[in-house]
């Protein structure tokens, strides 16, 4: 009797490393498809040369239609930093460096994350909707069967247009965030206006603040599309198979966002 | 003499989605200009025989020959080519959802051929007239009703000529006149271009009324196959039964199931 339960608990252990090594092999095997298909769309991006037109149509619905909620959300978000740091920085005295702390945050953090967040949420989860749907719907099986490769066709242009798209939303959001602290700072809450631009200039530096701040956007951009068109391409092709994957895009994308964030601030801004 | 030989050659092809065995050593030959109906119950694997053909799935083991070519041996390159020369009509018309019915029938040319633009508008409207959608050029896919789509996918199938067109279920959900279109379409666009057609169906009467030959495949075999008059006269009670549509024989009516009583009397 007592044999039989102690086998039966090993049973069940080896059920679980088994279900444990399943999810593992299912975990590499997903990484290595979504490797292959990055390569894929890389090996495509030459065959775009001859057909700007379909890059410009996906920069239009990726990143042009993605403006308006990046402008209203940077300028908001520079006015909260303005009301914010004002508060804080007068309690030391130190309001005219508001201008300062408005941009470092914006072009350092906020711009990149801020704008990766809203573009895993407005474009590239999209992007995955449609993909999916065209799975679903057999676009993609029919441009096979018309001899035309979808990954060079479809996806190819898409991962550009996110990856290109990114880094200028980042740009437009920290700019217009830096004007909306300006609009708080300098014109409602009386900073005065030579200091916020001037101790803005000495102390923002182009490599070590802005040009990092491109750099994580670009990051977050290649990164945002890549999981966008893998889960699009990947979904199950059903209507289930697509809500699935387009809520995973936006999960994984914000998670990716997140973390590498913390990785490229350490890398970036650390000792 | 070549042209004797058929165009599609299948042999002891093998394939299985999991566990689950699709096809077990099916055999068929598609002869050149004629209408092929390939017919059984739904979920026999109907659909997934002609991406075996059209090389878009990897079968387990045996050949699928296209025009005296080893479709699962050939590069991408290669199978691309193959494809050019091979239409196909998916049962949701496949049609891009972005762009007009021109486009749409135009995309391939465009992508193959370097044709001048009043060329292609030439080809695209003889081929939208061929199925009766001239008129409809500019609207887009979601302005159309399914047997219009289905014709225009049509349109695109034969956009670049090619020498066989496969059609996945063209009948199912149509209303009587869009299947009447479609039946008289395929047998006259596969009998005026010389076309070879391979008809995926489980719509007996429609099928069985244009196709040259049939083939019957259930549960990963070919069941029978012959002419549409024989098939419909067959000895075999299974074919029978499925060619008339019959709700009892072979095919039970009833999921295996325990005893109705013992399932009434035992239930919680």
């Amino acid at each position: 009797m007592e044999h039989d339960a102690s086998a039966n608990l090993g049973l069940q252990v080896l059920e679980q490393l088994a279900r444990l090594g399943r999810i593992g092999i299912g975990g590499l095997e997903q990484l290595g498809r979504a490797h292959l298909l990055l390569l894929h769309m890389l090996a495509g991006i030459s065959a775009l040369a001859t057909r700007p037109r379909l890059l410009l149509s996906q920069l239009f619905s990726v990143g042009v239609l993605s403006v308006l909620i990046v402008a209203i959300s940077g300028t908001f978000v520079g006015m909260v930093l303005g009301l914010q740091g004002y508060y804080i920085l007068s309690q030391f005295g130190a309001e005219q460096t508001l201008g300062v702390m408005v941009a470092a945050s914006l072009v350092r953090e906020l711009g990149p994350v801020v704008t990766a967040l809203l573009f895993a949420g407005r474009a590239v989860s999209a992007l995955t909707a449609e993909i999916g749907l065209m799975k679903a719907t057999e676009q993609l099986s029919g441009l096979e069967m018309m001899a035309v490769n979808p990954v060079k066709r479809i996806l190819t242009p898409r991962f550009l247009a996110g990856f290109i798209s990114m880094p200028l939303l980042a740009a437009m959001f920290s700019a217009l965030g830096v004007m909306g602290g300006y609009f708080v700072g300098v014109g409602l809450l009386g900073v005065d206006d030579g200091a916020f631009w001037s101790q803005m200039q000495s102390k923002i530096d182009l490599n070590e603040d802005v040009l990092n701040g491109v750099i994580k956007s670009l990051v977050f951009g290649f990164v945002c599309t890549w999981i966008a068109l893998f889960q699009g391409y990947s979904a199950v092709p059903t209507s289930e198979g697509v809500s699935r994957a387009t809520t995973r895009t936006v999960v994984h994308s914000s998670f990716a966002v997140l973390g590498l964030d913390f990785i490229l601030t350490a890398l970036m801004f650390g000792e | 003499m070549i042209d004797d030989k058929p165009l599609v050659t299948i042999r002891n092809l093998c394939f299985s989605r999991g566990e689950r065995a699709i096809f077990d050593g099916v055999d068929i030959d598609i002869p050149r200009g004629k209408v092929t109906a390939i017919m059984g119950p739904s979920g026999t694997g109907k659909t997934t025989l002609l991406k075996l053909i059209g090389g878009q799935l990897q079968p387990a083991s045996g050949t699928v020959e296209v025009d005296g070519k080893q479709v699962h041996r050939l590069g991408t390159r290669d199978l691309y080519r193959l494809r050019m020369r091979m239409g196909m009509l998916f049962q949701s018309g496949a049609l891009l959802t972005d762009i007009s019915v021109f486009e749409n029938v135009a995309y391939p040319i465009r992508e193959h051929t370097g044709l001048p633009e009043s060329l292609i508008r030439k080809l695209v409207l003889l081929k939208l007239e061929a199925v009766g959608l001239r008129g409809a050029r500019d609207l887009m896919p979601h302005e159309l009703s399914g047997g219009m789509a289905r014709r225009v996918a049509l349109a695109r199938a034969m956009a670049l000529d090619p020498m066989m067109i496969m059609y996945d279920e063209p009948f199912t959900g149509q209303d009587p006149i869009s299947m009447g279109v479609l039946v008289k379409l395929i047998r006259a666009l596969n009998d005026a271009s010389r076309l070879t057609s391979i008809v995926v169906s489980h719509d007996v009467r429609e099928a069985a009324q244009i196709a040259d030959y049939i083939y019957v495949i259930s549960n990963g075999k070919v069941v029978e196959h012959g002419a549409p008059d024989a098939m419909m006269n067959s000895a075999s009670e299974w074919t029978a039964q499925f060619m008339n549509g019959l709700a009892d024989g072979p095919v039970p009516f009833h999921y295996p199931a325990p005893g109705l009583e013992q399932d009434l009397m035992g239930g919680a």
